[in-house]
């Protein structure tokens, strides 16, 4: 009896969280149809934004899985002096709040930042350009990659590995040919945040990159703009990026389940 | 073992915090009246400053604002947010909340501003005057749309299209020079304050003390200039309407009109 009631609790506490999560978004489709905010979708700033959210978001990603990847290995499997140290760092970024590390991006390669103005004496401005963006993004998301990636490459079994390289091969190769492929659904599971959280961000971006249409405005900046002055076309933006981060997702997630039946 | 123990103390602490929230926050009584003040973001020290007064001479009053651009307080008050007083910078955003019908009685206008160009005291982009800001590579900020210091800058800068010594191609070049589309004349004003933009376009009022000696102001040609009008009115949703009316008439009293003086705005001669 007591199972009985327990267990009904937690099924109403997880339908609790469902429709916490479900009626605001069911909402902006209500709203959206309602006020035929459809066109709004096609609007410059709309196509603009989201084209540039596409372009910043990609290199982001490329950006983190690049430099990321090798940087979660050695965090997984090496010891050194300072690990700790290093290891806590990389998680800063997931517990500062966006604006902070927006002030704190303008401080340091803002026009007058600690690296900005001797940027500045080389004709190279970042703040108010789309690299600004870029940099914000990356900040606030190759964590969640870096983080995801050290604790795949933490379960991949070094015996494995091991017998890789006394049958000869390299360690690059072993690392490419049985550590990534048996790390790879984490890879892609930190890929997935990263991205997610990189495509949302708002606070640091609006802080260090300002806000333009074409170079800097990003979806969340635009709409955030059009809260200012149409609601509709608020409504309708926030539209947009849902349907674009599911369909994202969801590839990815089809993608990457037929990469492993066809593997197996 | 001693791993264990710091595990569960930390478990505790974080338990703890969670608690912190779940108690949930009490809230404060307001037994004397909390009036909710919406004002223009180039209001903040002038009212924050009669905010005081006003908590004087009423006993028991408590007055909180939201200070932001005029246009995003019309949006939220349009949506329903609780506020007692809507002080506008331009007579369009009261005019936004008016048509629905949210304004009790008729709005007031209570002081007018003056549009400047601010540059940062180091000036990098070397800006002596107005016709400077279409120089190629000037790095201007100017708030969002709609806001109203950006509308009225870019009224100024239609007027400067019809005179012959700017024309059309300079109203151009200067909005062609826009570098970002900041939330308020604040948010614009603290870009050149930290030395990241060359320049924005704000009001007069803005220089406050704070930031006299890190900027500087470069006047717009008289023939150009538009007055910022600011208007002032109680909210039909109050539920505050004595307190909000009684906010009003400090705002409009001699006091008030000095402090606001104080603080750059300029009077209307009642």
């Amino acid at each position: 009896m007591g199972d009985v009631l327990s267990s009904g609790s937690a099924v109403a506490a997880l339908g609790l969280i469902a429709g916490f999560i479900s009626i605001p978004i069911v909402s902006l489709l209500i709203w959206t149809v309602d006020s035929g905010a459809w066109a709004a979708m096609r609007s410059p700033v709309a196509l603009e934004a989201l084209s540039l959210s596409i372009r910043t978001t990609a290199v982001t990603m490329c950006i983190a899985i690049l430099v990321g990847t090798p940087a979660a290995y050695v965090l997984a499997r090496f010891e050194f002096p300072g690990k700790k140290l290093v290891d806590s760092l990389v998680d800063i970024p997931a517990v500062l709040p966006p604006s902070a590390a927006g002030i704190a991006l303008l401080l340091a390669f803002g026009r007058f930042g600690l690296i900005g103005q001797y940027l500045e004496v080389f004709g190279a401005t970042v703040s108010f350009t789309t690299v600004a963006v870029i940099m914000a993004e990356l900040f606030v998301a190759s964590h969640f990659y870096v983080r995801q990636a050290a604790i795949g490459f933490g379960g991949v079994d070094r015996d494995v590995e091991a017998a890789a390289l006394v049958d000869g091969a390299r360690r690059s190769t072993a690392f490419m040919k049985i550590t990534v492929p048996l790390a790879f659904p984490a890879l892609i599971a930190g890929a997935m945040m990263a991205w997610a959280r990189a495509l949302g961000e708002f606070g640091a971006t609006i802080i260090f990159a300002g806000n333009i249409q074409g170079v800097t405005q990003t979806m969340p900046l635009a709409i955030y703009t059009e809260f200012q002055r149409n609601l509709d076309a608020a409504v309708a933006l926030s539209l947009l990026v849902l349907g674009f981060a599911f369909t994202v997702i969801f590839t990815v997630r089809y993608l990457t389940r037929k990469a492993t039946e066809y593997r197996e | 073992m001693k791993r264990a123990r710091a595990g569960s103390v930390a478990a505790i602490l974080f338990f703890m915090f969670a608690a912190i929230g779940c108690g949930g926050s009490s809230g404060g009584g307001g037994q004397g009246g909390e009036l909710t003040v919406f004002a223009a973001a180039s209001l903040t020290d002038a009212f924050g400053g009669l905010g005081e007064t006003f908590e004087e001479e009423n006993s028991g009053a408590e007055v909180s604002f939201n200070f932001t651009s005029s246009s995003t307080l019309a949006t939220q008050i349009t949506q329903g947010a609780p506020a007692d007083v809507f002080a506008s910078a331009d007579e369009a955003q009261m005019e936004n909340v008016a048509n629905e019908n949210l304004v009790a009685g008729e709005p007031e206008v209570f002081v007018e501003n003056r549009e400047v160009v601010v540059v940062p005291v180091e000036n990098p982009a070397g800006i002596q005057e107005f016709g400077d800001l279409s120089q190629p590579g000037v790095r201007l900020v100017l708030a969002l749309d709609e806001v109203p210091a950006a509308e009225y800058a870019l009224e100024i800068l239609g007027n400067a299209a019809e005179e012959p010594e700017y024309g059309p191609e300079f109203e151009e070049a200067v909005l062609g020079n826009i570098v970002s589309r900041e939330e308020d004349v604040r948010a614009a004003v603290n870009r050149v304050v930290i030395g990241d933009a060359d320049a924005t376009f704000g009001y007069a009022s803005d220089v406050t003390p704070d930031i006299r000696d890190e900027v500087e102001v470069v006047e717009i040609p008289e023939d150009l200039q538009v007055v910022p009008t600011y208007s002032i009115a109680t909210l039909e949703e109050s539920e505050e309407s004595e307190l909000a009316r009684a906010w009003v008439d400090l705002v409009l009293s001699r006091e008030g009109q000095r402090v606001l003086e104080e603080w750059g705005f300029e009077p209307v001669s009642q």
